[in-house]
């Protein structure tokens, strides 16, 4: 993190050296002001002693008494302008350094995510993920500016001010100094007191909104049951947990605060005391002693409360920092080999070799897969949920790479590829088909932004979406998703599949999923996946009988491992997981009607 | 206004639209006020206390101030050091029940704040419950969780320190005008002359300052939706590799935001060094003028006055910008208020007439009688339903999506009341039962299968919460489902996660069974899962499916031919129509509407 200041050096030099010329100038001000008080008391009162000039600058003998007073006021509001001005740039300055590290964080940890495998979003929640590019960014942010940047300002600060004071007289400066180090000690122990309770209050607070939002969104079961006063009690009894731990956290504050400001006080205190016997003995100047030492140690005090607030943006920077870096340093755990060759074009001949994968060692979730597929096979893989179907095809692209054997594309291993050619000559339709909020027509073009829309529509057209989308709204610009216009599972999933035909892709990845919709649809929908289908190398993972008769192969997947392989025809024939599916699906078609060539219609026979 | 300035890729980024937000702001409302200060009545002690600390501070603050100008006006300037001593003693006292009133102050201020806050969640929660289906379905969920979060959280401020700080700055602000005017009349009115000067700026800054932190909010919710959606949609992003694309898209957005940021951190490094500036010119000011009077013989002022002027007058200016703070922090608040009130006041579209009668038993015959029913007036979408469910019957309902299925549900269910016509419950009007009653012979299973994140027993309770564990057991056995749902990690204890999402489709849909079958409900509502799950589970929901309906009154949404089969009547539906009833086999030799979706279904699943 050091390095990242480093980095910024020369902004942070400027912004340090800045914030030094503005402890300087307040400080002769201050003085100043101290200065016209022992000027005018000297004046009015010859027997108390007379005012040290700074740096030796004695007005003329000349000058009456009301023009050095002008004179010194003049010098104030000089002084005071000068300040305004500095400070100002020195403020712009400093936003200008933290934006300019802001941004370039959030950019690099955006970037990496775009590229970060699979794996690292199976480990993390999208919640986390996105903290670390909005919250924790700050945080590293923090550390360079409220950290950094404000130790050595803080430091100078102090040290500036203890030798003016020191200055002045030093064993006042001593004795009014004498319970910082309490207050600075308190400081540390209330905020590490208080960090604990903090933390319990927003899990408290975590829990309040999550019984409402559970609530919100199961109002129709919540209803239906007569579950209001359960409810409403469980509500409450998470509010009271909130309202009973802000109330640690109050005790807590409204004990240290006033402590404090107590001690604060005592400073004044003893300054009064101390520091007016000292001007009654004639050691110490009314003004530019006692004056300017009351403000000082005012200012003092801010500082130190300053050091407390260092000391927690010590803490939220570092756990800030630790899941930013988290990210940076995270492995690309798929990438290219260093120097791989570019292939543009890629014929569509797949093989697994002796394929093992498991995302946890030692829980395999794939073994031992072989098989292979010529340029222009369809190949359909059944099997029971979790027997890794979804897994399997997601080699392929290298969203995993697989713990042994091999996966071969057009003889080369997919690792030998460059992801972009191997990625950009898969096309992919994913069983949620999820969609990005822009129209319909930057959706169908995602992989290939630069698609002209006769492209579009002609993708559009092969996948059955055509007409349906020229009814919405604004056709191909109407805006979809979360914010836009709303769209059946039939019409998300015709899109998802537009968009992976826009890239004429050799191989395709079908993740069949479709939710049931009717029938037209779904009529519609078996010819946009046979047309899509057409003369490239298909892997589909399919649950429709009418798909799966279709496939020149079909793969059954259990437990990670093929335990059937053949055509529709030939998996009828032998005994086994496809048979009895089959078989379930037939009685019950059986059961519906006399009509015999129902035999295997569907799976799920949807009306 | 805003928005425009935004850079135009961000449309091709994400379409974030802006045009729902609500205003951040609202006049200070005197009735509003009120209101929130009836929420301090239950803890009136409390309130009541806190308003005597209040005044107290106020006076403490400039006496305390003013002890010290004295001691360095008398016994400093006269060399009286057992004045001094007596001084210091009277400040130290001072000092310390200062902090002894700003300890309850802080606390009960604090406290206050949680409890009207904790009081206010608590009728929102209650309030919420009253309210019927229909403002769940039109109300988003982040609208209600804002109100409960963000808006009652301004709110707490309000009351916190808006209300009880600006007094304290007020009662200050006049007693240390008090005490200079009893200095000097006259430097205090030239005092009186600069504080419209600081309003000024006060106020011409916040208003900027508010703008720009819109301004910054509004860019920041565009770069978290992006995130958002990027982090979601990663495995298409990377499937198409539109990495780069992505990367350099979201680069502009946070400049853009970064931008914003910079302008409020200008403006802010300006404002704070102006509002200093003003009070150097008040020192400069006073030196010259105080000064003057103090220097011509006669002047009446004296050296020890101007001090306690000089210090006092810092009294008086801190309040005013502090004071233009909370100004907005209050319109913030009035914002929070405004909404919260009105959320509260929105009356439930319909409660039970005090006349509602109770149903004890219910046979479970349900007659729909020319029954008309809308969502929006004006656009109805069941036009004059008739038909009779008799006890005990399967009644499946069949049609596209929008022919009016899910709004007969809704209307058995009481989620909605029925237009015209009549929809009677064993020969009671529903609009004349009870709704708790009607509810508790109703089991309802919808699409969205949703759960509460609890144990899997504890979900099932929620249909009837005295059932034993062993009762939910045995639910699941009479399921025929048992075992799959001690497959499960822990069996029926096992977390069931957000949503239920550590479960799979199926597995949740059988526990929602389990929820409904569990209260032994004499009608059941059932709309028909649709996502797809592997045909070996689908085989044992669809049996538990069986067991759940026999002997009730069931209306079932269907999408499996199986469950159409076994019903007793289908009602087919076309845009509000029932257009053909009848049982399956009767329906399919009619040759209508039915048998013509049936047909082309089972088209599409041969071909």
């Amino acid at each position: 993190m050091l390095a990242l200041g480093w980095r910024y050096r020369a902004g942070c030099v400027a912004v340090v050296f800045q914030q030094c010329l503005l402890v300087a100038i307040g400080l002769w001000s201050l003085g100043l002001t101290g200065l016209a008080i022992d000027y005018i008391r000297a004046t009015v009162d010859p027997i108390s002693a007379t005012p040290q000039w700074p740096l030796g600058l004695r007005p003329p003998e000349s000058w009456s008494p009301r023009l050095v007073v002008a004179a010194i006021a003049g010098a104030i509001l000089f002084l005071a302008a000068l300040h305004t001005w500095a400070r100002y740039i020195a403020a712009v300055r400093a936003a200008d350094l933290t934006q300019r590290i802001v941004v370039q964080l959030r950019s690099d940890v955006y970037e990496k995510l775009q590229r970060l495998s699979f794996r690292f979003y199976d480990r993390h929640e999208s919640g986390s993920i996105i903290n670390r590019v909005t919250g924790d960014v700050q945080g590293v942010r923090l550390f360079v500016d409220g950290v950094m940047i404000q130790v050595i300002v803080t430091g100078l600060t102090l040290a500036v001010y203890l030798g003016y004071m020191l200055s002045v007289h030093v064993p006042l400066t001593l004795a009014c100094l004498a319970t910082t180090p309490i207050m600075w000690f308190a400081s540390m122990r209330f905020s590490r007191k208080v960090r604990p309770a903090y933390q319990r209050n927003r899990a408290a607070s975590d829990k309040l909104v999550l019984a409402l939002s559970e609530n919100v969104q199961g109002m129709h079961v919540v209803k239906s049951f007569n579950c209001q006063d359960r409810e409403i009690a469980k509500f409450v009894a998470a509010n009271e947990e909130v309202k009973n731990g802000k109330y640690e956290v109050f005790r807590k504050l409204s004990i240290f605060q006033p402590s404090i400001g107590f001690l604060a006080q005592l400073n004044l205190l003893i300054l009064m005391g101390y520091g007016g016997r000292l001007v009654l003995q004639g050691e110490l100047l009314l003004g530019e002693g006692l004056f300017v030492f009351a403000n000082l140690l005012n200012q003092f005090a801010t500082q130190v409360g300053n050091l407390a607030n260092i000391s927690n943006s010590i803490q939220s920077s570092i756990t800030g920092a630790e899941r930013v870096f988290e990210v940076l340093d995270a492995p690309l755990e798929v990438d290219n080999v260093p120097e791989t060759p570019r292939r543009k074009a890629m014929a569509g001949h797949l093989r697994f070799e002796h394929v093992d994968f498991a995302y946890q060692p030692g829980k395999p979730v794939l073994a031992a897969i072989d098989f292979e597929a010529r340029p222009g096979q369809c190949i359909a893989i059944a099997g029971a949920t979790g027997s890794g179907k979804s897994t399997l095809v997601s080699l392929l692209p290298r969203f995993y790479d697989p713990t042994a054997g091999r996966v071969l594309i057009d003889s080369v291993d997919v690792r030998d590829w460059h992801l972009d050619d191997l990625r950009r000559n898969i096309g992919i339709v994913f069983q949620d088909s999820f969609l990005f909020s822009h129209s319909v027509a930057a959706n169908i073009a995602f992989g290939h932004p630069e698609a002209t829309r006769e492209q579009i529509e002609r993708a559009a057209r092969t996948a059955a979406a055509h007409e349906f989308i020229e009814q919405l709204p604004d056709g191909y610009d109407t805006i979809i998703g979360e914010y836009g216009c709303n769209l059946s599972g039939g019409q998300r999933q015709r899109l998802a599949i537009a968009r992976a035909l826009l890239l004429e892709p050799p191989i395709l990845i079908l993740d069949d999923a479709s939710s049931a919709v009717d029938p037209e649809t779904e009529h519609e929908m078996l010819d946009a996946m046979a047309r899509a289908m057409h003369g490239r190398t298909t892997l589909v993972i399919a649950h429709r009988m009418s798909t799966l008769r279709r496939a020149d192969r079909i793969i059954v997947l259990d437990h990670g491992r093929i335990v059937q392989q053949g055509t529709h025809a030939e998996l009828l024939a032998m005994p086994g997981y496809y048979r009895h599916a089959a078989a379930i699906q037939s009685a019950r078609a059986h059961e519906v009607t006399a009509m015999p060539h129902f035999g295997f219609s569907n799976l799920r026979e949807v009306v | 206004m805003i928005a425009s300035a935004a850079p135009k890729s961000q449309a091709t980024l994400v379409a974030v639209s802006t045009h729902e937000r609500e205003p951040d702001k609202h006049p200070l409302d005197f009735r509003l006020i009120v209101r929130l200060f009836r929420y301090t009545q239950p803890h009136a002690r409390m309130r009541n206390i806190l308003l005597v600390s209040v005044v107290l501070r106020s006076i403490q603050l400039p006496c305390l101030t003013w002890i010290i100008a004295a001691v360095i006006k008398g016994p400093v300037a006269d060399g009286d050091s057992r004045g001094l001593v007596v001084g210091a003693c009277l400040f130290a006292a001072l000092a310390l029940f200062t902090q002894l009133t700003m300890y309850f102050r802080q606390r009960l201020a604090l406290e206050l704040g949680e409890a009207v806050v904790h009081d206010l969640r608590n009728d929102i929660f209650r309030h919420l419950q009253r309210m019927p289906m229909r403002y769940f379905h039109t109300t988003k969920v982040g609208r209600i969780i804002s109100r409960m979060i963000s808006d009652v959280e301004d709110l707490r401020t309000g009351v916190q320190e808006v209300l009880f700080v600006t007094l304290v700055q007020l009662g200050q602000m006049i007693v240390a005008a008090t005490f200079m005017l009893w200095y000097d009349a006259m430097l205090f009115l030239l005092v009186l002359g600069l504080a419209p000067v600081l309003w000024a700026i006060n106020r011409h800054f916040h208003r900027r300052l508010s703008h720009a932190y819109r301004a910054i909010r509004d860019s920041f919710s565009r770069v978290t939706a992006t995130l958002a959606e990027s982090v979601n949609g990663i495995r298409v992003t990377q499937g198409f590799v539109r990495q780069r694309t992505n990367a350099a898209l979201f680069h502009e957005l946070i400049e853009d935001h970064s931008r914003y940021n910079f302008a409020a951190l200008r403006m802010q490094g300006l404002f704070q060094p102006l509002l200093d500036l003003n009070n150097q010119c008040f020192v400069a000011l006073l030196l010259l003028i105080g000064g003057w009077q103090v220097l011509s013989p006669g002047g009446g002022t004296d050296v020890g006055d101007l001090v306690g002027f000089f210090f006092m007058a810092g009294m008086f200016f801190s309040p005013i910008s502090n004071i233009g703070g909370q100004y907005n922090q209050a319109l913030t608040a009035m914002a929070g208020a405004e909404r919260v009130f009105r959320l509260l006041d929105t009356e439930p579209e319909w409660v039970d007439p005090p006349s509602a009668r109770p149903l004890p038993q219910v046979r479970g015959r349900i007659e729909f009688r020319d029954l008309s029913f809308a969502y929006d007036p004006g656009r109805p979408v069941l036009h004059d339903i008739s038909f009779v469910a008799e006890p005990g019957k399967t009644i499946a309902l069949v049609g596209h999506t929008g022919s009016g299925k899910t709004s007969i549900i809704n209307l058995i269910a009481k989620f909605y009341l029925p237009g015209t016509g009549e929809l009677l419950v064993d020969g009671h009007d529903i609009r004349q039962i009870r709704t708790a009653d009607l509810r508790r012979h109703v089991g309802i299973v919808l699409q969205q299968n949703f759960l509460f994140s609890a144990s899997v027993l504890d979900n099932v309770r929620v249909g009837r919460p005295e059932a034993t564990d062993d009762e939910i057991i045995d639910v699941f056995r009479r399921l025929d489902c048992l075992d799959l749902i001690e497959a499960l990690p822990e069996g029926c204890h096992t977390q069931v996660g957000e949503r239920g999402g550590r479960l799979s489709v199926g597995q949740r849909q059988l526990v929602c069974f389990a929820r409904a079958m569990v209260g032994d409900p004499r009608i059941l509502i059932l709309d028909e899962a649709t996502s797809n799950v592997d045909s070996m589970t689908e085989h044992r929901v669809q049996r538990a499916l069986a067991r759940l309906l026999s002997g009730r009154t069931s209306f079932v949404i269907a999408h499996r031919l199986s469950t159409i089969r076994h019903a007793d009547v289908v009602l087919v539906l076309d845009h509000g129509r029932i257009v053909e009833r009848g049982s399956h086999d009767q329906l399919v030799k009619a040759s209508g509407t039915y048998a013509a979706l049936y047909e082309r279904f089972v088209d599409a699943c041969a071909a």
